[in-house]
């Protein structure tokens, strides 16, 4: 028998229940039962409460009565910028939901969304622009910050601007930004190429760039791949974190449950990572792969399909060439037997899952970080990339789609001067293209070497822009120095994050959720979406929206530069205003925040290939054209061809025997700064923790070790070594040790400071230099007990 | 009258924890810190733990969200010495705050660790819902928009959405969901009238073997999970 | 009819010294639990794993001494087992003030302790399949019949007093049973729930109960300067031995009991687990060997100060007990779904030893020892000293002022 009266339905219980909760009774129990001291404290206590309630529930309306609106805007906490809408109370954002219209995710979003009300009611955010007081700089020392009226600052910044502008140095300028919205990067680049440096250094340089130049020398496009996962029946997942960091993220979520269950037949997914990712628990099969050599099982799983020749011939014949040349590599030292010994995955294995891969079309094979981020990982990608052509799933439904953007109004050209055109004809800092990285867009993680040894020339002055590089960049330690030794740094963005501690100026930009901006996503949908952003409340700081701040700057500079920033909306809401005026109307975009373009296309085969050949290569004409651009070209073939080579490693085995990776946790949110308890308090799902980071160690590996789980050990490395939490772990490769990123900040605020370990403090600083990747895990490590 | 119930797909389900965090933005639940965190006082109404079993290369690691289980048998209800947690007529097991004396006998009779005792006064945030109830009869239950220390919580299947939805004849199940219902990206999550064999719960129910928590404990779960 | 008991002077230093020192260690538990209620039970070293800590250990232990302790009044205004008499008085009081201090310790685990009354709303506002709110009339009803018995008592009605007495030894029972039961009942926790619980408290109630009982005689009567009877401590030495083995035949059945499944794990965590030390030095060692290797001693069974080792072994055993049940049996991470869970979840449950929950604990002592010191100088509890002549001292109003007091 249960009770199940409840007070609704009892006057008598109802009108006691009044008595319990009123001062009354509490005061009384109280002075009965305790003597004074103690009894004055917590009757004050009581006190006090009550009168803080009648004074809020007088301002409030009447029980019922909630005064609410929804604003459309989007997510900006990672590179997937969802659409969103917020829920506005009483003036004050409480909700943020998917939209509905939004088709990429299909009105839905990942946690990461949720977590935009910690971003924007962030108590640790800068309140106005800041000074530097202390002349020195460094990790850990304190800037000394005064507060500064943003005229000041924004005088000081710019007259600093112009002199060094007269000076006739303008590439001396360097201009870093991390995770910002499109149309804040579209002004950056604007404001870069006005001004005249060729040094506006993004972060993709750290996280996709092989990736990229894979698909560059297969078809020509220097993108990362979108995948149609709405259709395919087959993943092959290497190394990529499809359900934790692979972008667009709540696409892939989304897609996950569809390809999962809300289909007559259920996808399968087969993940080939040294790290059980989440990705790999929910997939149907665990491959772990010795790490670097996901190159060779791709080479491998080639070898089965055209020996057995199980690949699509018709897409090969008619779109394709190089397939000769790639055939006899691959038939000529790939047999599975021998890249068993490689990959340490069975042969037997590797013949099934080619066969899977290839009868059960249509099928994805997915290049990720974690295949790609390596010395050589352009290869890697090329040689994955190349198993989407093997078994015809390019521009075909769920196979390798060609991610279209929107159609934003075109900006005027800019007013050039002499300044400026010297300026961006300068050598870029990061040594892109023919340089030294030969098909690189950035080279993220060079600047900080060419700043420290003045190559190719010395930086004057520095703006970031939400950018974050001392944490995110392999031996961070590096932009310590390099942030340290430009004259003049500015920082332009929300919070104090480790590199803003180095600036001599601090501007507050807005939060996501304050700012105007358009956005698309990463390659994902196929067919293109517009996002707004728009201010979902007044902000109470005095801060600025980063665009406001770049066409201000660009005011004061006067002449061509500000001549360059007329005409195309004069303000960040304008300017997204006049970007977005050839796609909707305003009202209606304010009011949807989304724009949904038409369904995609497929077989497009005739515009899709920008190679030499106008087909899919197999041997990369793009890649020898670049090399001997570059004065690279040896004659070697095999340079443009997707080969393995033995990975590189950093260190040396005897000394180091270890492998050390890292990996995004879906809730490491991507814009710099972990100070949202929401996320911290949730952070390591697989392990069951929050607040933290470890050192996950393979159980049979720690054990031999004599290592026992929840102990501090070292981790070292060739460049440094960190004090961590062992985490002996069933799911990890036995020479392999992972560390999550996004813990171990030493400023950004209460709840993220002095958490965690970053493991890129003693990642070791190494390239692909083809696409001028970080390469994030070949780095030798040893671990002892601390 | 419905008895509402959960399905959780949990093979498509991704891990992602949008549940728990959508969770905790609905129903204002205190964050917690490092120290709560080890010494298990956080306040999670839904929680998502990890459940492992192999070892390398053979591991397999199950990701299962836990809301309350809603049990039909709510052994929390049976222990409650205030009638502060009581279950309703549709099913849905509740914690009135007001009556709550703090026992923690609820906490301890529970075999799904779903509850939790407010271990200190919570911090007042700005994005804290500030919705007063629909109706003043319901204001006993009603957890916002602040909480005082000293009582238990849990997952209340988001019921002030439930009850207003109803008011306002909208469809449980599609048009109104709680909370990690509307959040899970993958809909993974089913809400609907178990009683109902037309609903989408009932539906769910009968595709594939589904299950419930510690089945042998007799408390008949209104949670069921679809294994992977 | 003269009483042949009296109060104490209370104008000794030591006694003086005694109630300020324990009056100081009480109000620091007051200021502990003040805090606890501004702040919230963060200061306390429960979580949602190991929901209850030390008040609730001090809760059950002292309901066990209590029931006990009454339990044993019984001998001599049930059984007429005259030799008793002379301690007879101080059990009774003993239990009084014993259960006090089991609901305040109650009360202040309690989240909000101001709705403490809650818990007496008997039917009315309370769950009645609730073991809780069964105890609730337990508990209260027991407070209420040890205070009429021992205003009956002082007042020397000898019908009314063996009436009473029974009375409180059937309701003394319940209580501890009630007890054992809300953990019995509780079926989320394996290692708890078992029928046998109920039996086991009322067992481990009587040997502690005895146990203090033969600790506070002879600290009282040797401090208060009177001459122990020898012949009487032997004899509750005796039943003591019984009890000790009725205990720990219990738990022995309840362990293997549980050594099957679905306990199995647990109960293996348990007896080898990391917290197992306290189960088998503290527990087994303190209330089961040391004392029954004493009392089955043929020549150290006879001397008081043996005696009074194995007594307050077997109290400190026992309080140990409580705890072991309490907090490592807690500690047993639920096993939600199959397989191991990693993390917070799966981990086995860590208990923070924190200043504010121990200072709360220490002050309840300090209080219950500071009423029975004022008790024993209000009350006639105690035999008369050998050399004096009785006081005549008023008897009766006596017990329900004090009862006022304590209840305030």
């Amino acid at each position: 028998m249960l009770p199940d009266n409840n007070s609704e339905n009892s006057p008598a219980q109802s009108s006691e229940e009044k008595q319990s909760d009123g001062l009354v009774i509490s005061r009384r129990t109280f002075l009965n039962a305790s003597a004074f001291a103690a009894a004055t404290i917590t009757a004050s206590y009581l006190l006090k409460k009550p009168e803080i309630a009648l004074a809020s529930s007088a301002d409030e309306p009447p029980y019922g009565v909630v005064t609410d609106k929804w604003v459309a805007t989007s997510c900006l906490n990672c590179p997937t910028r969802c659409a969103t809408r917020v829920r506005i109370v009483y003036d004050k954002a409480v909700h943020i939901g998917g939209n509905p219209l939004s088709r990429v995710s299909e009105g839905e979003n990942c946690p990461r969304s949720h977590i935009g009300l910690q971003v924007l009611y962030n108590p640790d955010r800068i309140k106005s622009p800041l000074k530097r007081t202390n002349p020195q700089k460094g990790k850990g020392i304190d800037p000394g910050w005064t507060a500064l009226s943003w005229e000041q600052a924004l005088n000081e910044v710019s007259n600093r601007l112009k002199a060094l502008r007269d000076r006739n140095q303008a590439h001396k300028l360097l201009l870093l930004y991390g995770l910002n919205t499109i149309s804040n990067e579209d002004l950056i680049n604007r404001f870069a190429a006005a001004y005249g440096t060729p040094n506006a250094i993004s972060r993709e340089g750290l996280e996709n760039e092989a990736d990229k130049a894979g698909q560059w020398m297969a078809d020509g496009n220097y993108t990362t791949s979108a995948y149609d996962l709405e259709h395919t029946n087959y993943i092959l997942s290497f190394g990529a974190s499809i359900i934790e960091s692979q972008k667009p993220l709540a696409r892939n979520l989304r897609m996950w449950g569809k390809l999962r269950r809300e289909r007559p037949n259920r996808a399968k997914i087969v993940v080939i990572d040294p790290r059980y990712s989440v990705t790999a628990a929910k997939a149907d099969q665990w491959l772990p792969i010795n790490p670097g050599t996901d190159a060779a099982l791709a080479l491998a799983i080639a070898h089965v399909i055209i020996s057995e020749e199980l690949y699509d011939k018709s897409f090969i014949q008619n779109w394709t060439t190089g397939f000769a040349e790639y055939r006899k590599l691959v038939l000529g030292s790939h047999s599975p037997e021998k890249i068993a010994l490689v990959t340490g995955i069975k042969a037997d294995t590797i013949y099934r899952i080619a066969r899977e891969f290839a009868q059960t079309r249509p099928a994805i094979a997915w290049r990720g970080r974690g295949a790609t981020c390596w010395p050589n990982g352009s290869y890697a990608s090329y040689a994955i990339f190349c198993l989407n052509a093997l078994v015809g799933s390019i521009d075909v439904p769920g196979g390798v789609i060609y991610q279209e953007y929107p159609k934003y109004k075109e900006m005027p050209a800019i007013t050039d001067d002499s300044i400026a055109r010297e300026g961006r004809t300068q050598t870029s800092l990061d040594l892109r293209r023919k340089d030294k990285f030969i098909a690189a867009g950035v080279v993220t993680n060079q600047a900080a070497d060419s700043i420290l040894t003045d190559n190719p020339y010395p930086i004057d002055m520095a703006i970031g822009f939400h950018s974050n590089f001392n944490m995110s960049a392999p031996n961070a330690s590096r932009w310590d120095k390099a942030m340290a030794k430009i004259p003049y740094y500015i920082h332009v963005a929300p919070a104090i994050t480790e590199m803003a501690e180095f600036a001599d100026i601090v501007l507050p930009a807005s939060t996501f959720m304050e700012d105007w901006g358009y956005d698309h996503c990463p390659p994902g949908s196929g067919f293109y979406e517009l996002k707004l952003k728009q201010p979902v409340v007044k902000s109470v700081h005095n801060i600025k929206p980063t665009g406001d701040i770049i066409f201000d700057l660009a005011k004061r500079m006067g002449g061509s530069v500000a001549q360059s920033f007329e005409n195309i909306g004069n303000n960040a809401e304008g300017f997204v205003k006049y970007r977005t005026s050839t796609i909707m109307y305003w009202d209606n975009l304010l009011q949807k925040g989304v724009w949904a373009g038409t369904n995609y296309k497929y077989y497009k085969y005739y515009q899709l290939f920008n190679t030499p050949s106008k087909k899919f290569e197999f041997y990369s004409g793009n890649m020898e054209a670049a090399l001997k651009e570059a004065g690279k070209w040896t004659g070697d073939r095999t340079a443009c061809l997707p080969h393995y080579e033995d990975t590189k490693f950093l260190g040396d085995k005897t000394a180091y025997p270890l492998i050390l990776t890292s990996y995004h946790p879906l809730l490491d949110v991507d814009d710099g700064n972990q100070n949202y308890p929401w996320a911290q308090e949730i952070f390591m799902v697989m392990h069951g923790y929050g607040w933290t980071n470890f050192v996950e160690i393979n159980a049979k590996t720690a054990g031999s070790m004599g290592i026992k789980d929840g102990v501090m050990v070292w981790v070292e490395s060739p460049v440094s070594k960190i004090k961590a939490r062992a985490r002996v772990f069933q799911g990890i490769h036995p020479q392999v040790v992972a560390i999550a990123q996004g813990q171990g900040h030493t400023s950004c605020g209460r709840w993220a400071k002095g958490i965690g370990i970053n493991p890129n403090d003693i990642t070791g600083v190494d390239y692909d230099y083809i696409s001028g990747q970080s390469a994030l895990f070949n780095t030798r490590v040893k671990i002892y007990k601390a | 009258m419905a008895r509402w119930g959960m399905v959780i797909d949990l093979d498509k389900c991704t891990g992602c924890q949008a549940c728990t965090v959508a969770c905790k933005e609905e129903n204002n639940v205190p964050y917690g810190s490092p120290r709560e965190n080890r010494q298990r006082t956080e306040i999670y109404w839904n929680k998502v733990i990890a459940v492992s079993r192999g070892e390398y290369p053979s591991v397999n690691i199950e990701m299962i969200p836990m809301p309350c289980m809603h049990c039909d048998n709510p052994p929390c209800v049976q222990v409650c010495p205030a009638k502060a947690t009581f279950i309703r007529e549709d099913g849905i097991v509740v914690q009135n705050f007001r009556r709550c004396i703090g026992c923690k006998y609820c906490i301890v009779a529970c075999p799904y660790g779903v509850r939790n005792f407010n271990y200190k006064e919570q911090a007042e945030e700005k994005y804290h819902r500030p919705d007063p109830p629909p109706d003043r009869s319901v204001i006993g239950p009603w957890p916002f928009p602040t909480r005082t220390h000293g009582v238990v919580e849990k997952c209340t299947f988001c019921f002030h959405r439930i009850d207003a939805g109803l008011k306002e004849n909208k469809t449980i199940g599609t048009e109104v969901v709680p909370a990690c219902v509307e959040s899970c990206p993958a809909k993974a999550r089913f809400f609907g009238d178990l009683d109902d064999p037309e609903s989408i719960v009932s539906q769910q129910v009968a595709t594939r073997g589904s299950f419930t928590l510690k089945e042998g404990k007799g408390t008949h779960p209104k949670v069921h999970y679809l294994p992977k | 009819m003269a009483s042949d008991f009296v109060t104490i002077e209370g104008k000794s230093k030591n006694y003086r010294a005694a109630v300020i020192v324990f009056g100081i260690l009480a109000l620091i538990g007051l200021i502990c639990f003040a805090l606890s209620y501004v702040f919230g039970h963060q200061l306390f070293g429960s979580s949602n794993t190991i929901p209850w800590g030390m008040p609730i250990v001090l809760a059950i232990y002292l309901i066990g001494l209590s029931a006990g302790s009454l339990i044993l009044s019984s001998l001599t205004y049930v059984f007429g087992k005259e030799e008793f008499r002379p301690i007879a008085r101080m059990a009774v009081l003993l239990a009084i003030v014993l259960i006090f201090g089991a609901m305040i310790s109650i009360a202040v685990d309690l989240g909000r302790p101001e709705k403490f009354w809650r818990l007496f709303m008997f039917f009315y506002l309370n769950n009645m399949t609730s073991m809780f709110a069964i105890n609730g009339i337990l508990y209260g009803g027991y407070f209420v019949i040890s205070l009429v018995y021992m205003g009956i008592i002082l007042a020397n009605q000898k019908q009314a007093s063996r009436f009473m007495g029974i009375l409180a030894v059937c309701w003394a029972v319940l209580v501890h049973m009630g007890t054992g039961a809300i953990f019995g009942f509780v079926a989320a926790r394996e290692t708890w729930f078992s029928p046998i619980k109920p039996l086991e408290f009322l067992s481990a109630a009587l040997a502690s109960g005895l146990a203090l009982l033969i600790v506070v005689t002879l600290l009282t009567l040797k401090l208060s300067g009177r001459s122990i009877n020898k012949g009487m401590i032997a004899s509750l030495a005796n039943m003591l031995r019984m009890f000790i083995i009725l205990l720990f035949i219990l738990i022995v059945v309840d362990k293997l009991t549980h050594l099957y499944e679905p306990a199995r794990d647990a109960t293996i965590f348990m007896l080898a687990g990391e917290y197992a030390w306290i189960f088998w030095v503290l527990q087994i060692g303190l209330a089961v060997v040391l004392p029954l290797a004493i009392l089955f001693h043929a020549k150290l069974n006879k001397t008081i100060k043996w005696i009074t080792v194995a007594s307050v072994s077997v109290v400190i055993g026992i309080f140990f007990e409580r705890y072991y049940l309490v907090i490592p049996g807690s500690a047993y991470p639920l096993h939600f779904y199959p397989g191991k869970i990693e993390g917070v979840y799966g981990a086995v449950g860590t208990f923070q030893i924190m200043p504010a929950e121990m200072g709360l604990s220490l002050g309840i002592l300090a209080l219950l020892a500071l009423l029975f010191l004022l008790a024993l100088r209000y009350l006639e509890a105690l035999p008369p000293k050998p050399m004096e002549s009785p006081q005549p001292t008023a008897a009766s109003p006596a017990p329900s002022a004090s009862a006022t007091q304590t209840t305030g």
